[in-house]
Protein backbone atom coordinates (compact mmCIF):
# COMPACT_ATOMS: atom_id res chain seq x y z
CA UNK A 1 0.00 0.00 0.00
CA UNK A 2 2.53 2.43 1.26
CA UNK A 3 4.70 1.62 -2.01
CA UNK A 4 1.79 2.36 -4.22
CA UNK A 5 1.44 5.97 -2.63
CA UNK A 6 5.20 6.58 -3.26
CA UNK A 7 5.15 5.32 -6.82
CA UNK A 8 2.04 7.52 -7.03
CA UNK A 9 3.63 10.84 -5.82
CA UNK A 10 6.72 10.20 -7.47
CA UNK A 11 4.78 10.16 -10.69
CA UNK A 12 3.40 13.14 -10.24
CA UNK A 13 6.89 14.55 -9.40
CA UNK A 14 7.83 13.60 -12.74
CA UNK A 15 4.47 15.19 -14.40
CA UNK A 16 4.88 18.60 -13.25
CA UNK A 17 8.54 19.87 -15.04
CA UNK A 18 10.66 22.29 -12.31
CA UNK A 19 8.91 20.19 -9.06
CA UNK A 20 11.39 19.19 -6.78
CA UNK A 21 9.90 17.75 -3.51
CA UNK A 22 6.35 16.62 -2.34
CA UNK A 23 6.03 15.91 1.22
CA UNK A 24 3.47 14.89 3.45
CA UNK A 25 3.40 15.66 7.35
CA UNK A 26 1.45 15.65 9.71
CA UNK A 27 0.63 19.55 11.64
CA UNK A 28 3.77 19.20 13.58
CA UNK A 29 5.87 18.55 10.71
CA UNK A 30 6.29 14.54 11.39
CA UNK A 31 7.33 13.01 7.93
CA UNK A 32 5.05 10.62 6.98
CA UNK A 33 5.94 10.28 3.02
CA UNK A 34 8.61 12.39 0.84
CA UNK A 35 9.70 11.96 -3.17
CA UNK A 36 12.05 14.30 -4.31
CA UNK A 37 14.16 14.34 -7.36
CA UNK A 38 17.78 12.64 -6.42
CA UNK A 39 19.81 14.79 -9.09
CA UNK A 40 17.86 17.99 -8.75
CA UNK A 41 18.87 21.21 -6.24
CA UNK A 42 19.46 20.79 -2.98
CA UNK A 43 16.19 21.35 -0.87
CA UNK A 44 17.21 19.79 2.44
CA UNK A 45 15.24 23.25 3.52
CA UNK A 46 12.24 21.43 3.35
CA UNK A 47 13.32 19.12 6.00
CA UNK A 48 13.48 22.00 8.64
CA UNK A 49 11.40 21.41 11.75
CA UNK A 50 10.42 24.87 12.04
CA UNK A 51 9.10 25.02 8.15
CA UNK A 52 5.71 23.07 8.66
CA UNK A 53 4.51 24.50 12.07
CA UNK A 54 5.04 27.79 10.54
CA UNK A 55 3.03 26.88 8.30
CA UNK A 56 0.36 25.38 10.32
CA UNK A 57 0.40 28.76 12.60
CA UNK A 58 0.26 30.96 9.14
CA UNK A 59 -2.56 29.12 7.90
CA UNK A 60 -4.20 29.22 11.44
CA UNK A 61 -3.80 32.69 11.90
CA UNK A 62 -5.11 33.46 7.64
CA UNK A 63 -7.90 31.81 8.70
CA UNK A 64 -9.34 34.32 10.94
CA UNK A 65 -9.75 36.94 8.24
CA UNK A 66 -13.45 36.45 7.62
CA UNK A 67 -12.56 34.90 4.26
CA UNK A 68 -13.21 31.25 5.61
CA UNK A 69 -11.03 28.18 6.28
CA UNK A 70 -7.15 28.58 4.73
CA UNK A 71 -6.48 25.90 2.11
CA UNK A 72 -3.26 27.04 0.73
CA UNK A 73 -0.36 29.02 1.16
CA UNK A 74 2.45 29.73 -1.58
CA UNK A 75 5.57 31.60 -0.90
CA UNK A 76 7.98 32.91 -3.54
CA UNK A 77 10.82 32.94 -3.34
CA UNK A 78 14.45 33.89 -5.53
CA UNK A 79 15.04 30.38 -6.24
CA UNK A 80 11.95 28.29 -5.17
CA UNK A 81 9.03 28.57 -4.64
CA UNK A 82 6.71 26.50 -1.47
CA UNK A 83 3.60 25.81 -1.95
CA UNK A 84 1.68 23.95 0.79
CA UNK A 85 -1.87 23.09 1.35
CA UNK A 86 -3.99 22.44 4.64
CA UNK A 87 -5.58 18.92 4.46
CA UNK A 88 -6.09 18.75 7.96
CA UNK A 89 -4.28 16.10 9.86
CA UNK A 90 -1.78 16.27 7.15
CA UNK A 91 0.41 19.34 5.52
CA UNK A 92 0.87 18.61 1.79
CA UNK A 93 4.37 20.69 0.85
CA UNK A 94 5.51 21.30 -2.55
CA UNK A 95 8.65 22.59 -3.32
CA UNK A 96 9.58 24.12 -6.94
CA UNK A 97 11.54 26.43 -8.80
CA UNK A 98 10.70 29.66 -8.90
CA UNK A 99 9.57 29.47 -12.20
CA UNK A 100 7.65 25.77 -11.67
CA UNK A 101 3.98 25.94 -12.89
CA UNK A 102 1.73 27.02 -9.98
CA UNK A 103 -1.17 26.39 -11.45
CA UNK A 104 -0.54 22.88 -12.23
CA UNK A 105 0.53 22.34 -8.41
CA UNK A 106 -2.72 23.43 -7.52
CA UNK A 107 -4.39 21.17 -10.13
CA UNK A 108 -3.31 18.82 -8.03
CA UNK A 109 -4.96 18.88 -5.00
CA UNK A 110 -8.04 17.15 -5.96
CA UNK A 111 -5.94 14.52 -7.98
CA UNK A 112 -4.62 13.34 -4.35
CA UNK A 113 -7.79 13.28 -1.77
CA UNK A 114 -8.36 10.09 -2.69
CA UNK A 115 -4.45 8.83 -1.64
CA UNK A 116 -4.47 11.39 1.09
CA UNK A 117 -7.53 9.24 2.47
CA UNK A 118 -5.82 6.38 3.36
CA UNK A 119 -2.14 8.29 4.79
CA UNK A 120 -5.33 10.20 6.89
CA UNK A 121 -6.48 6.98 8.39
CA UNK A 122 -3.21 6.02 9.16
CA UNK A 123 -2.56 8.85 11.17
CA UNK A 124 -5.97 9.23 12.85
CA UNK A 125 -5.63 5.40 14.28
CA UNK A 126 -2.07 5.61 15.56
CA UNK B 1 -7.55 47.07 -13.42
CA UNK B 2 -8.75 44.02 -15.23
CA UNK B 3 -11.16 45.82 -17.70
CA UNK B 4 -9.07 45.33 -20.96
CA UNK B 5 -8.89 41.49 -19.51
CA UNK B 6 -12.25 41.53 -19.02
CA UNK B 7 -13.17 43.02 -22.51
CA UNK B 8 -11.11 40.37 -24.36
CA UNK B 9 -12.93 37.62 -22.80
CA UNK B 10 -15.93 38.89 -23.36
CA UNK B 11 -15.38 38.90 -27.02
CA UNK B 12 -14.23 35.50 -27.35
CA UNK B 13 -16.74 33.89 -25.83
CA UNK B 14 -19.91 35.80 -28.24
CA UNK B 15 -17.94 34.00 -30.72
CA UNK B 16 -20.00 31.61 -32.67
CA UNK B 17 -19.34 27.67 -30.76
CA UNK B 18 -17.67 28.78 -27.87
CA UNK B 19 -18.49 27.79 -24.64
CA UNK B 20 -16.01 29.43 -22.23
CA UNK B 21 -12.70 30.87 -22.37
CA UNK B 22 -9.75 31.85 -19.60
CA UNK B 23 -6.57 33.34 -19.79
CA UNK B 24 -3.02 32.50 -17.46
CA UNK B 25 -0.34 33.89 -16.62
CA UNK B 26 3.16 32.47 -16.67
CA UNK B 27 2.79 30.75 -13.42
CA UNK B 28 -0.13 28.76 -14.72
CA UNK B 29 -2.57 31.15 -12.53
CA UNK B 30 -5.90 32.01 -13.97
CA UNK B 31 -5.98 35.18 -14.83
CA UNK B 32 -9.67 35.19 -15.86
CA UNK B 33 -12.36 33.40 -17.16
CA UNK B 34 -15.38 33.36 -18.84
CA UNK B 35 -18.64 31.20 -19.55
CA UNK B 36 -18.44 27.00 -18.50
CA UNK B 37 -14.83 26.65 -17.77
CA UNK B 38 -13.12 25.50 -14.57
CA UNK B 39 -10.50 28.20 -13.67
CA UNK B 40 -8.17 25.04 -12.06
CA UNK B 41 -7.47 23.93 -15.78
CA UNK B 42 -5.02 26.85 -16.27
CA UNK B 43 -2.14 25.17 -14.84
CA UNK B 44 -2.73 21.99 -16.82
CA UNK B 45 -3.32 23.89 -19.76
CA UNK B 46 -0.69 25.93 -19.81
CA UNK B 47 1.51 22.73 -19.34
CA UNK B 48 0.60 20.81 -22.36
CA UNK B 49 1.54 24.46 -24.30
CA UNK B 50 4.75 24.29 -22.78
CA UNK B 51 5.50 20.74 -23.76
CA UNK B 52 3.65 21.41 -27.07
CA UNK B 53 6.23 24.16 -27.43
CA UNK B 54 9.12 21.84 -26.99
CA UNK B 55 8.12 20.22 -30.51
CA UNK B 56 9.31 23.01 -32.25
CA UNK B 57 11.86 25.31 -30.43
CA UNK B 58 13.25 27.51 -33.05
CA UNK B 59 9.17 28.37 -34.21
CA UNK B 60 9.01 31.71 -33.72
CA UNK B 61 4.80 31.76 -34.43
CA UNK B 62 3.06 30.52 -31.18
CA UNK B 63 1.79 27.03 -31.51
CA UNK B 64 -1.53 26.31 -31.52
CA UNK B 65 -3.16 23.28 -29.67
CA UNK B 66 -6.64 21.47 -30.47
CA UNK B 67 -7.53 18.97 -28.63
CA UNK B 68 -10.89 17.01 -29.14
CA UNK B 69 -13.50 15.29 -27.12
CA UNK B 70 -16.62 13.72 -27.50
CA UNK B 71 -18.52 17.26 -27.27
CA UNK B 72 -16.21 19.96 -26.99
CA UNK B 73 -12.99 20.72 -28.19
CA UNK B 74 -10.15 22.95 -26.25
CA UNK B 75 -7.86 25.07 -27.99
CA UNK B 76 -4.58 26.73 -26.64
CA UNK B 77 -2.49 28.61 -27.36
CA UNK B 78 0.39 30.23 -25.86
CA UNK B 79 1.88 33.92 -26.84
CA UNK B 80 4.66 35.60 -24.70
CA UNK B 81 3.35 35.16 -20.90
CA UNK B 82 0.14 34.99 -21.59
CA UNK B 83 -2.11 31.62 -22.29
CA UNK B 84 -5.06 31.26 -23.33
CA UNK B 85 -7.56 28.11 -23.76
CA UNK B 86 -10.95 28.31 -25.51
CA UNK B 87 -13.42 25.64 -24.76
CA UNK B 88 -15.79 25.14 -27.48
CA UNK B 89 -18.49 23.21 -28.79
CA UNK B 90 -17.76 19.95 -31.19
CA UNK B 91 -19.44 21.43 -34.54
CA UNK B 92 -20.79 18.52 -36.97
CA UNK B 93 -18.46 20.14 -39.33
CA UNK B 94 -14.97 19.64 -37.06
CA UNK B 95 -16.46 16.16 -35.95
CA UNK B 96 -16.30 15.17 -39.23
CA UNK B 97 -12.48 16.81 -39.92
CA UNK B 98 -11.50 15.01 -37.00
CA UNK B 99 -12.06 11.82 -37.79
Amino acid sequence: MSDDIKKYFNGLLHKVSGLYVIQITDRDGVPLLRVSHSQEKNVDFALMPSLIPTFTTASDQASKLGLGRNKTIISMYSNYQVVQMNKLPLILTFVGAEDCNTGHILALEHQVDGYLEDIKMAVTES
Amino acid sequence: MEQQLEKVLNEIVTQQDTVGALLANRQGLCLGAKGNINPNVSGIGMAISEQVAKLEPNSSVPATICLYSGSKRCVIQKDGEITGIIYKQATTGSTAASN
